[in-house]
């Protein structure tokens, strides 16, 4: 009687399946993301205040912030009488954030602040991921803390930069908006 | 056959694996089991300490907007008094316990650029607990909130076992304008913990189930232990006992057969196979060593050398006529008893008993030899013997040659013997003999001539032998009279 002998290579096959799907997904988890395209410097900046002023998490450092297009498609809605902003999935804010209030020309930033809008990653805070990105290695990470959006969720109430939120509108964790009260409002708090 | 006595026995092999497997199966889910416990007994205090960080720090950061700090002081104060189990401080982000002097409403005063507050006399709030160093990384930036183990000398006997967890309190851009924008961490909320009982309780639950496991294996590993030794272990040993006894010629023992499982077929096959090797063993009385040794080596007939002794009583007819059975079994068996073993003893085998008449065949070196030696002790016997014999004696006959070594007779009842000239030789030569009588033939004496004495050599004419044969009569031997 002739035995049908299940090949020897199928059995390796089976036994190194779980270390080559670990390879895998080593491979997977390795490649980091990148949130800050390479041409942000392009992108609009989201006030012309100048941010020279200490605020708290980043001292009396000069900051820019810039936000890509998608961003810049926002438009507020009306709820209750009041504006609300609500940035589209998608949209990247990238914050340049230099080693003195008042950099000299060509100078680099020592850091980038980013937000992206991404609802749907299980690691938003308010719908948003907090990035950080170390600019000598260029490795991005996100923030797990609740450190960013603590201080940002006062931008939905009354504070005390640009246009200040009188009304206190939903302002979606972003100080400066798009539209007229950003770039002529206060540059002071 | 018995082999070296093994350092460890069967039994405590058993023993062995028995406690090892249960102390190390049941041990590894005893110890799953309490890390499990513990994980979940300290998630547990953890999720409920980090909701009541989360449920302080809105309640403080709600109470200490716009001047409201003497309501937070309050808060702190009635929290502290209500759950004696729990100390909740408020440090300012260089260390020094919030509310316990006047450098915030100073420095607020400073910010606003007029007396908003009023400096106060306030006392310290109770229950205050001293900063870890673990708190720079709480106020550092990025401020860090953290969870960890807190312990003031504790052991089981004595000290305090704490959970303590420090919330970052956030300088706000609406708590700037007050505060200042120059920072980023205002200060750090302490919650403290007193977990000393339930680390104790968990200690207490974690070795009493220690205890109870060593018990437990304990208990497993004698109720199964006694089992396999009582199931297994004993027959197997009285198996193995057995089986030495039979090695050693002893049929007489048997396996107490108590069950009908594997174990108790396995005793009773034993003891079939005993009693089997005991008739064998029985049977191998009467047949030739010869006969045993062809059934080891082989049963095809072969031509071999041989020496031949034949012994026959004398007078022996007429001796049965004259006693009873008895008497006459009686005698006869003495005499073949007593020439039985001086046939051994000089390393001849017996091949066959004809009635009152011996063949003994010798082989080897200096087999004629040992069959003249053979043959005169018997004579010398029977000499010394004449009163235990009742006056019988044997007569004997030896010769040499070739000889035809193989089965003879059927298929059903057969004897491994030898067949050829040189055995009838033997046999008429014993024929001859008379009582106390040795006659060789001529090969034989020509081998021994030189050990032995002999008279003759005498012609006689054998029956079945055409020519007339030259005979030698033994007489002794040349060492027996030299000495």
């Amino acid at each position: 009687m002739i035995e049908k002998h299940t090949p020897r290579s199928f059995w390796i096959g089976i036994l190194l399946l779980p270390a080559l799907s670990g390879m895998l997904t080593g491979c997977t988890a390795a490649k980091a993301a990148v949130y800050a395209a390479p041409d942000y410097h392009s992108w609009k900046r989201t006030t012309n205040v100048i941010l020279d002023y200490p605020i708290p998490g980043h001292q009396n450092r000069f900051r820019i912030p810039r936000m890509n297009d998608i961003g810049f498609t926002a438009k507020p809605t009306i709820e209750n009488g009041k504006q609300r902003w609500d940035f589209p999935a998608g949209t990247v804010i990238v914050k340049e954030v230099y080693e003195t209030p008042k950099p000299v020309a060509g100078e680099t930033p020592i850091q980038l602040t980013i937000m992206v809008k991404a609802p749907k990653d299980p690691h938003a805070q308010g719908g948003w991921l907090w990035i950080t990105r170390d600019l000598p290695n260029g490795k991005e990470s996100v923030f797990m803390g609740n450190f960013c959006i603590t201080c940002h969720a006062n931008a939905n109430e009354k504070h005390p930069y640009g246009d200040g939120n009188p009304n206190e509108e939903f302002r979606d964790y972003v100080y400066f908006v798009p539209g007229e009260g950003s770039p002529n409002s206060s540059d002071r708090p | 056959m018995p082999g070296k006595p093994r350092l460890f026995s069967l039994t405590f092999k058993v023993n062995l694996i028995l406690i090892a497997a249960l102390a190390v199966g049941i041990g590894a889910i005893m110890v799953a089991f309490a890390v499990s416990l513990v994980a979940f007994r300290n998630q547990l205090t953890i999720q409920s300490l980090m909701r009541q960080g989360d449920d302080h720090f809105v309640a403080i950061e709600t109470l200490m907007i716009s001047g409201n700090a003497p309501e937070a002081v309050g808060y702190f104060t009635k929290v502290n008094l209500t759950n004696a189990a729990t100390t909740i401080t408020l440090y300012r982000r260089d260390g020094t316990r919030a509310f316990s002097d006047n450098t915030t409403i100073e420095r607020v005063n400073q910010n606003l650029k007029m007396q908003r507050f009023l400096v106060k006399d306030r006392p310290p709030a109770p229950g205050a607990t001293v900063p870890t160093p673990r708190f720079a990384e709480a106020a550092g930036l990025p401020p860090q909130e953290l969870f960890f183990r807190d312990d003031e000398g504790f052991a089981l006997g004595g000290g305090k076992a704490y959970f303590r967890a420090y919330r970052p309190l956030i300088n706000l851009p609406k708590c700037t304008v007050c505060h200042g924008a120059d920072h980023t961490v205002r200060g750090v909320i302490d919650i403290r913990s007193d977990v000393t009982s339930v680390v104790k309780a968990q200690a207490v639950s974690i070795g009493g189930a220690g205890v109870g496991f060593f018990v437990m294996v304990a208990i497993l590993a004698f109720v199964i232990g006694s089992f396999l030794r009582r199931v297994v272990l004993r027959p197997v040993q009285s198996i193995g006992k057995v089986c030495i006894q039979v090695t050693s010629g002893n049929f007489d023992g048997r396996v107490k057969v108590g069950s009908n499982d594997e174990i108790g077929v396995l005793a009773r096959t034993v003891n079939t196979m005993v009693g089997g090797l005991h008739e064998r063993f029985e049977l191998t009385k009467y047949v030739s060593a010869g006969t045993i040794g062809a059934i080891t080596a082989g049963q095809e007939p072969k031509r071999v050398l041989r020496t031949l002794l034949f012994t026959d009583v004398r007078g022996f007819t007429s001796y049965t006529e004259r006693h009873r059975p008895e008497q006459v079994v009686n005698v006869l068996n003495r005499i073949l008893e007593k020439q039985s073993e001086i046939i051994q003893s000089c390393g001849g085998d017996i091949d066959k008993f004809v009635g009152d008449e011996i063949l003994a065949v010798f082989s080897g070196d200096k087999a004629p030899s040992r069959a003249c030696t053979a043959a005169l002790r018997m004579v010398r016997l029977c000499a010394e013997s004449v009163e235990e014999f009742e006056h019988l004696a044997v007569g004997v006959g030896i010769a040499t040659g070739s000889v035809i070594h193989g089965m003879v007779g059927s298929a059903r009842r057969a004897d491994f013997t030898v067949i050829g000239d040189s055995v009838n030789l033997a046999s008429r030569l014993c024929g001859i003999a008379k009582g106390m009588q040795i006659i060789v033939c001529s090969a034989i004496h020509e081998a021994v001539a030189a050990e032995f004495e002999f008279k003759g050599p005498f012609t006689v004419k054998l029956k079945g032998k055409i020519e007339q044969q030259k005979v030698w009569l033994l007489s002794g031997s040349v060492q027996g009279r030299s000495s």
